[in-house]
């Protein structure tokens, strides 16, 4: 026999994994006895300056540097108000260069991700506490108007310039405000439609003013946001938020601080090839294009993200040190290397490629990878998301093409009966390797938005047989020959369509199954395997009767609420019209008959100017009356599909066994890569 | 023969012209634009575009004006030789095929001549000994290699390849070579890493190769002329390649008006599977996104290569073989 041990034991171990999947609680006890799954742990920032280091240290090429005299002593490029980060597990030591795998020049967050510390607040390995970053500390006034930064003192762009108030003041009137470059404001600075400012205080104070109560705003700088995202993510690829941008360098890019106006502007910009100022800018302030501007996280690019190879090195600037008072981050360069498909970038992981990815590994090949460890040098680990689902049915609550089939869409019970006729386990084991929680779509427990204990499996299990009873009695009860269900208007089978997009998940297969599991009711549900862009196109318009994604983001439902109830119009797979309806103050769009939703963002829209505790009870609420209607069915979730897969080289020391993976954690930047380092 | 090629020369550009518009037409007709692409690819990291942001990006590229001056405004540019830029990429057009440019010709080309190295021995071979064991071992391995799609063949090799080879997959570059310079190394890094992309490309049109010529070679063999020609006594080797292999070429030469944009573009399929970074991959990646300029600009290349490849077999066609020469003159 050819197979050798360490296979049967994978064999074994994807069996267990399978088994296990009987209930959450033993898929999640399975998961802990493989040991791929670790316990959560991150970095510690030291707050009591008695434990700060006095003296400090740097990467030898710096040294260098400061040596021919072309970069300052190291004491004098960190801050007064230092960042001082306990690493996971050890002192770590300089040099090396991270290679990873990228898709090309839409990939940018691979690279924005692993710069998210340069946003003014972060959320640490929990993902539920916020950590500071760029501000020292920070403060809502009791009123809930006034928010205050504390910036760290003698904080240098990666330039050597100081980074202080003006740097926000310039980005909110000078690039937030100008509508060419911004034609509408955000909600993040708009609470309940009224206009908020950016005022500074001194040199490193800087105030968000608000007419009204705006308490959630706390959470807003706190997550991946528009306004607290920091400038890699928020100004790279076209976009313009972020809260601050660096004035120093800017400045000449923008018509208002040129001799000649707009005229000049323009003018300038065509000579270096640009069509206009606008694109210019889009240019200059984007980090990943351009390696002239100055930034604020631990890596800075040297060679763009429109090659064949995104190449960042070390911010000589940076503001943190380790207890020693080794300035990180420790290595040397990050190395992306583009790749024309995903089934390559996973290869070339098992091949020992990368020395960390997580990012658009494939769930499915877990046993290949696990196969692969020891000649690729690495070590897998599976982490585990929050969110309630990796596949969320939305019913469309405005479709009105056609009037039965909106009829069935807004009946509770029509969506509660589709709900229990779904077996999750079966989904789960084909799909998830039987590693991820079935159940509805509510947030995990670890979150303080969890509504409660039988709230993610209220409507949420296998019961075919309610399920047929319930549709009997809404008046679904004649079927045709084939047994599938009919029409009330004229006798004909009633076929719901289902919107796959083939992205994240095998979404298209995965409704193949669900469509099967319904046919055991009697309901025809035909999937479309739709492009992406035209599913979308579709969804704006208001044509597509069930939806189907993932809520990852809802688990803060303030953050990103899109994908959990109708508010913004850009996703609003659960009812478009609706969604512009609110969005737009009632002036377009279609108001919802359904009180539950009017009451939900009613909720929502209340709860911008409620105090934490308050806010979270109102979210739990929220979430209660979504999944007692099941507007949208959840199925499997909390799960590692999406950059849950990591991939660790042997090499590598300070990887935290367990990763948060959350939008607002900006996996794997959550984890402070600065801090990570080559222990050979 | 002066107005003939006048008129050809007049009918190529025609040709191109048709080509730039319905290229551009072709680029339109999905649903939605750059900027829709733009704002689907964002949502997926959690990013928002508000309606009006995204009618100012549409501004910005010009996306809010009727198809017809979009496309005068990038045909007047392409006369000019400004390809513009491309929107996914934010380089000029020129720039971002001109890294590829290259390399695609370099894999091509590589794979070009191992099809014909391959093809046209074992032809011969399948036609002059008809019927025999290794004219059906031939034939048979030439059934399963036209009824093999090429990238399932792509992906088994690839990961044969790595399990039992170690060998690297996918690219032409190893890590340490792709940001250096030129040098001995990396060409030699770039030779290691071409036969195995060259082999899977020429593998398809090897076998299709071989039966054409094992069947045209057939047709030729009959004819009296060879039966004369080995009554006079010519060498066996002499007859064969003399006369009926020549006549036999001429399908090769009547593929070359293909095989020219195939050297720009290689085989899309194939250069995504083993992510090769060619041109393929590149308009593939650049539809999606419809990203327009770089997606016309080469579907216009690609058309204006046909073009000239149809052009140029004619002339091989007439160098090759007599009977079309004394067909123009007569």
């Amino acid at each position: 026999m050819a197979f050798n041990s360490p296979l049967m034991a994978q064999l074994a171990l994807g069996l267990v994994l399978a088994v296990g999947a009987m209930s959450p609680a033993s898929a999640q006890s399975s998961l802990g006895q493989s040991g791929l799954v670790g316990t959560p742990e991150g970095i510690t920032i030291v707050t009591d300056q008695a434990q700060w280091p006095k003296t400090f240290n740097e990467a030898p090429q710096l040294a260098d540097l400061v040596k021919q005299g072309k970069l300052p002593a190291v004491k004098d490029r960190l801050p007064q108000d230092l960042m001082v980060i306990k690493p996971v597990k050890e002192i770590g030591k300089y040099g090396g260069t991270w290679r990873r795998g990228f898709t090309g020049p839409g990939d940018d967050e691979n690279g924005n991700r692993i710069n998210a510390s340069d946003r003014p607040m972060l959320v640490d390995h929990t993902g539920a506490k916020v950590n500071p970053s760029l501000a020292k500390s920070w403060k809502m006034s009791d009123d809930g108007k006034v928010f205050t930064l504390n910036l760290r003192r003698g904080l240098r762009w990666s330039d050597g310039a100081p980074m202080t108030a003006d740097d926000f003041v310039f980005w909110f009137e000078e690039i937030y405000s100008n509508k060419e470059i911004l034609p509408v404001g955000i909600p993040d600075m708009t609470p309940a439609g009224k206009p908020g400012k950016i005022v500074k205080v001194d040199d490193y104070t800087v105030n968000f003013v608000f007419e009204v109560p705006f308490y959630l705003f706390e959470d807003l700088m706190g997550g991946d946001t528009l306004i607290g995202g920091g400038q890699a993510v928020r100004q790279s690829n076209k976009r313009s938020h972020g809260a601050y941008a660096p004035a120093h360098y800017l400045k000449k890019f923008l018509p208002k601080f040129m001799p000649g106006g707009a005229d000049a502007a323009n003018a300038a910009a065509r000579a270096e090839g640009f069509d206009s100022w606008i694109a210019r800018l889009h240019f200059k302030k984007d980090w990943t294009l351009n390696p002239e501007l100055p930034v604020l996280g631990p890596f800075r690019t040297v060679q763009p993200i429109n090659n064949a190879v995104w190449v960042m090195e070390r911010n000589p600037f940076y503001w943190a040190v380790d207890t020693a008072g080794n300035q990180l981050p420790y290595l040397d360069r990050v190395q992306m290397t583009v790749v024309e498909n995903l089934e390559v970038l996973n290869l070339r992981a098992m091949a020992g490629d990368y020395d960390l990815q997580e990012r658009h590994i494939d769930l499915g090949k877990l046993p290949v990878l696990l196969e692969n460890q020891a000649r690729g040098k690495y070590k897998v680990h599976l982490d585990l998301a929050l969110n309630g689902t990796d596949a969320i049915y939305h019913f469309n609550q405005s479709f009105d093409a056609d009037a039965e089939i909106a009829k069935w869409l807004r009946n509770a019970d029509f969506r509660r009966a589709l709900s229990l006729a779904i077996d999750r386990k079966q989904l789960n084991e084909t799909f998830w390797l039987g590693v991820a929680v079935p159940g509805s779509t509510a947030p995990g427990e670890a979150l303080p938005y969890f509504p409660g204990p039988g709230w993610r499996e209220k409507w949420s299990t296998f019961d075919q047989k309610t399920a047929n009873e319930m549709l009997d009695k809404i008046g679904l009860s004649r079927k045709d020959a084939q047994g599938f269900r009919v029409r009330t208007d004229n006798g004909q089978r009633l076929r719901i369509q289902i919107q796959a997009v083939q992205a994240f998940l095998p979404w298209p297969k995965i409704s193949e199954m669900v469509a099967d599991q319904w046919a055991k009711v009697g309901i025809q549900a035909d999937v479309r395997d739709t492009e992406r862009n035209l599913a979308f196109t579709r969804t704006q318009n208001n044509e597509h009767h069930i939806m189907v994604w993932n809520n990852g983001g809802t688990e803060l439902l303030y953050l990103f609420p899109r994908h959990a109830i109708p508010v913004d119009p850009t996703e609003a797979f659960m009812g478009p019209e609706h969604a512009k309806w609110y969005a737009s103050g009632g002036t377009q769009g279609k108001k919802p008959e359904d009180p539950n939703i009017l009451k939900m963002l009613e909720l929502f829209t209340s709860a911008a100017g409620q105090k934490t505790d308050e806010r979270i009870k109102t979210a739990q609420e929220i979430w209660k009356i979504l999944i007692d209607q099941q507007y949208a069915i959840g199925t499997v979730g909390q799960s590692p599909a999406l950059m849950g897969v990591r991939l660790v080289s042997e090499r590598l020391g300070n990887i935290p066994s367990r990763n948060c993976i959350a939008q607002h954690c900006r996996t794997p930047g959550g984890a402070h890569p600065e801090t990570w380092f080559y222990k050979n | 023969m002066l107005t003939y090629t006048l008129q050809r020369f007049g009918l190529a550009l025609i040709t191109i012209w048709a080509i730039s518009v319905i290229s551009f037409v072709i680029i339109q007709l999905p649903p939605g634009d750059f900027v829709d692409a733009y704002i689907a690819s964002l949502s997926a990291s959690g990013s928002m575009v508000r309606q009006e942001e995204a009618q100012a990006l549409r501004q910005l590229y010009g996306l809010d004006q009727p198809i017809w001056v979009q496309y005068w405004k990038w045909a007047s540019r392409v006369a000019q030789g400004d390809f513009g830029t491309s929107m996914e990429w934010g380089r000029p057009v020129t720039e971002v095929l001109g890294d590829r440019l290259w390399l695609t010709v370099a894999v091509s080309l590589a794979a070009i001549f191992l099809t014909w190295g391959i093809a046209l021995p074992i032809g011969i071979y399948s036609a002059v000994r008809q019927y025999s064991m290794a004219d059906y071992a031939f034939t048979l391995i030439g059934f399963v290699g036209l009824a093999v799609p090429n990238f399932l063949l792509a992906l088994i090799i690839m990961y044969f390849g790595f399990v039992l080879f170690d060998l690297n997959v996918g690219g032409l570059f190893s890590a340490e070579y792709q940001l250096a310079p030129w040098s001995w190394g990396k060409a030699k890094d770039l030779m290691a890493h071409l036969p195995l992309p060259a082999l899977i490309l020429a593998l398809a049109g090897t076998a299709q190769l071989i039966r054409i010529m094992r069947a045209n070679l057939l047709d030729e063999l009959r004819r009296p002329y060879v039966a004369t020609a080995r009554a006079r006594g010519l060498a066996e080797w002499r007859v064969i390649v003399k006369y009926p292999v020549r006549a036999a070429l001429n399908p090769f030469a009547s593929t070359i008006g293909y095989l020219l944009p195939f050297v720009v573009s290689g085989s899309i399929v194939v250069s995504l599977v083993l992510s090769l970074p060619t041109v393929g991959p590149l308009l593939l990646r650049a539809l999606v996104a419809q990203d327009m300029f770089l997606a016309g600009t080469i579907v216009l290349l690609l058309g204006v290569l046909t073009v000239i490849g149809t052009f140029i077999s004619d002339l091989i066609l007439m160098w090759i073989d007599p009977r079309i020469r004394a067909g123009i003159h007569g």
